[in-house]
């Protein structure tokens, strides 16, 4: 048993009102999350709470879905492409945008916001036409690319606080030294930028994972990703194998979670 | 030598042969490079540029779609018309759901940046390190989680046999049905919003010295003074960032309105969508669209006025 005294020196701040203020944040934020780890374990047919009895026959049943499974394997192809796509992508025109000087920089920052100033739902309008017009409907790669598209502000935008930390002098001493451009790059920019490259390319694969707007709009029964499966799945009913396969979710959310933790540490994604 | 050994010198050779077959290259193309001025930059940009023009070249389609003809039949005419302008200028009940769009998008931002504040405040200044970490895992775990399992979470807690009505009904009282009331509607848009808000103004909570407070507490202030009248304005750049971020990303939600509003309290997203898929009528979600994205173009701008400039990394070089 801990005594009051030192739970107050390990747990407590100097600010006793607002840490219960934010006590009850964090549970409001939790709570949706918490409560389909709970519903998935319930062993009736509809979700009830109390849950009845507890059971792991709704994870079991998903192993014979074939509609999620091949939903889950859609929806990991088009996240492994657009991170794959914006890696290069982001980081050419991060060290770009920071490293050298651009005419009419700022026209050009405002235009590569455009994923973010455009709603989502509109991006969605867009590429079903274009790429209705260009016949890329029903190819998995396109939808990777749309959310390339739509998401490629966050890898710029991790990549450049990177590039911003990193002191120009240090490559030019790697240039005077006798490093070649090649040289430099692999050996003094890309290793102080890549907290900057991890964070971002993490933050793009879990943003492609779960994509929903745009992929509802653009999927084909073919190409349809999991959270447009989740989503049909929640209008027909609502059977506990739904909280099942969002669970999968939580789980992927809290190992990448851990994953950014040891890598990079958190903090990297608090930087702006 | 050992195997190994050899392995190894082998490898070292090859690696000299690529570094010096690209530095070969490198400079012979840096002659071609150096010579135009900055269009090195240029040239490392236009990947960037390439696939946002993506959406680029599709506004101006949008554009050309709303002017096009809508036949039951033959779906898009290419014959130009304003009828589908005309249809969307005559339609109350149309403005209803930007109105409705606008009006739930402004509470949620005030909303979540207020209930944002504290937790950003807390995160930078909290001493123990155990405290931070599980208030950045707090944040980061929905963060990562999508807006369909969010949703669905808050199905399952405000539904019919859900959470609060099992308490409801503990206490002694009749069931309620929250979904598809505004207090469901508020609660999911909130929830999923808090995240962003926290991620955006912590950077700048961050960045405020921690002198600046003790000083003020020195000569006198309390803490809401102090908060207000010190961290409250240098935390701006990060509420602007927040607010503008916030306001987007609500007027194109989907997915909230349509479960957690229950198709009765439904945002533009799900008319333009319902447009696209129930009659195939793209020449009137284009006009949709584009209103969609000049309503929010406009409002935010204004916020920007009212708020100042922002953290989103444009207008670097013009400090107000």
């Amino acid at each position: 048993m801990m005594s009051a005294g030192s739970l107050r020196r390990r747990f407590g701040t100097d600010y006793p009102l607002l840490q219960w203020v934010v006590f009850l944040e964090v549970l409001f934020l939790a709570l949706p999350t918490l409560i389909i780890l709970v519903a998935s374990f319930g062993g009736g047919d509809i979700i009830t709470f109390p849950p009845e009895n507890l059971s792991a026959k709704w994870y079991v049943s998903l192993l014979s879905n074939q509609d999620y499974i091949d939903a889950f394997a859609n929806s990991v192809l088009v996240a492994t492409f657009c991170t794959a796509l914006a890696i290069p992508a982001g980081v050419l025109t991060a060290v770009g945008l920071n490293r050298y000087d651009i005419r009419f920089e700022n026209t050009i920052r405002l235009y590569l916001l455009l994923p973010f100033t455009i709603p989502l739902v509109v991006s969605g309008v867009i590429l079903l036409i274009l790429f209705g017009r260009l016949g890329w409907i029903n190819q998995l790669w396109a939808v990777g690319l749309a959310l390339t598209v739509i998401n490629l502000p966050f890898m710029i935008w991790s990549v450049s606080s990177s590039v911003n930390g990193l002191d120009p002098m240090l490559e030019n001493a790697a240039r005077n030294l006798g490093a070649g451009r090649f040289q430099t790059f692999l050996h003094v920019t890309l290793p102080a930028i890549l907290p900057g490259i991890i964070s971002g390319s993490l933050l793009m694969f879990i943003l492609g994972l779960n994509e929903f707007v745009v992929s509802l709009i653009i999927t084909t029964p073919q190409t349809r990703t999991l959270p447009v499966q989740i989503y049909s799945a929640i209008r027909g009913n609502i059977s506990p194998e739904i909280a099942a396969v969002s669970s999968i979710y939580v789980v992927i959310a809290i190992v990448a979670i851990l994953v950014a933790d040891r890598t990079v540490g958190l903090d990297q994604f608090l930087e702006s | 030598m050992t195997v190994r050994e050899k392995l190894q010198t082998s490898v070292t050779r090859i690696q000299w042969t690529f570094v010096d077959a690209i530095n070969s290259v490198e400079s012979a193309l840096a002659e071609r490079i150096d010579s135009g001025d900055g269009l090195k930059g240029h040239l490392l940009i236009s990947p960037g540029i390439a696939v946002v023009s993506f959406l680029f070249v599709g506004l101006g389609l949008l554009f050309y779609y709303s002017i096009l003809t809508f036949d039951p039949v033959d779906f898009v005419v290419y014959e130009y018309t304003l009828e589908n302008w005309q249809n969307f200028l005559g339609l109350t009940r149309i403005h209803q759901i930007y109105y409705r769009t606008i009006k739930f998008s402004i509470l949620n931002t005030v909303l979540s940046v207020v209930v944002a504040i504290p937790y950003s405040y807390l995160v930078i200044r909290v001493e123990s390190s155990l405290v931070r970490r599980g208030l950045l895992f707090g944040l980061f775990i929905p963060f990562f989680t999508g807006v369909v399992v969010r949703t669905y979470g808050w199905m399952i807690v405000l539904g019919q046999n859900g959470l609060v009505n099992w308490l409801v009904q503990t206490a002694g009282f009749e069931p309620v049905n929250f979904i598809g009331t505004p207090i469901a509607l508020s609660i999911g848009l909130l929830q999923y919003m808090l995240p962003f808000a926290v991620l955006m103004i912590t950077p700048a909570i961050a960045n405020i010295d921690r002198d600046l407070e003790r000083a003020a507490r020195n000569l006198g202030a309390n803490r809401w003074e102090t908060f207000r009248h010190v961290v409250l304005p240098l935390a701006v750049p990060g509420i602007t960032a927040a607010v503008i971020v916030i306001f987007t990303l609500t007027m194109s939600m989907y997915a909230i309105p349509d479960l957690l509003g229950s198709g009765v309290l439904i945002f533009v997203s799900n008319l333009i969508y319902a447009k696209l898929f129930n009659t195939l009528n793209y020449p009137q979600a284009a006009v949709y669209s584009i209103v969609l994205i000049a309503t929010t173009s406009v409002l935010v701008a204004v916020m920007f006025r009212l708020f100042g400039v922002g953290t989103l990394g444009i207008g670097e070089g013009e400090d107000s």
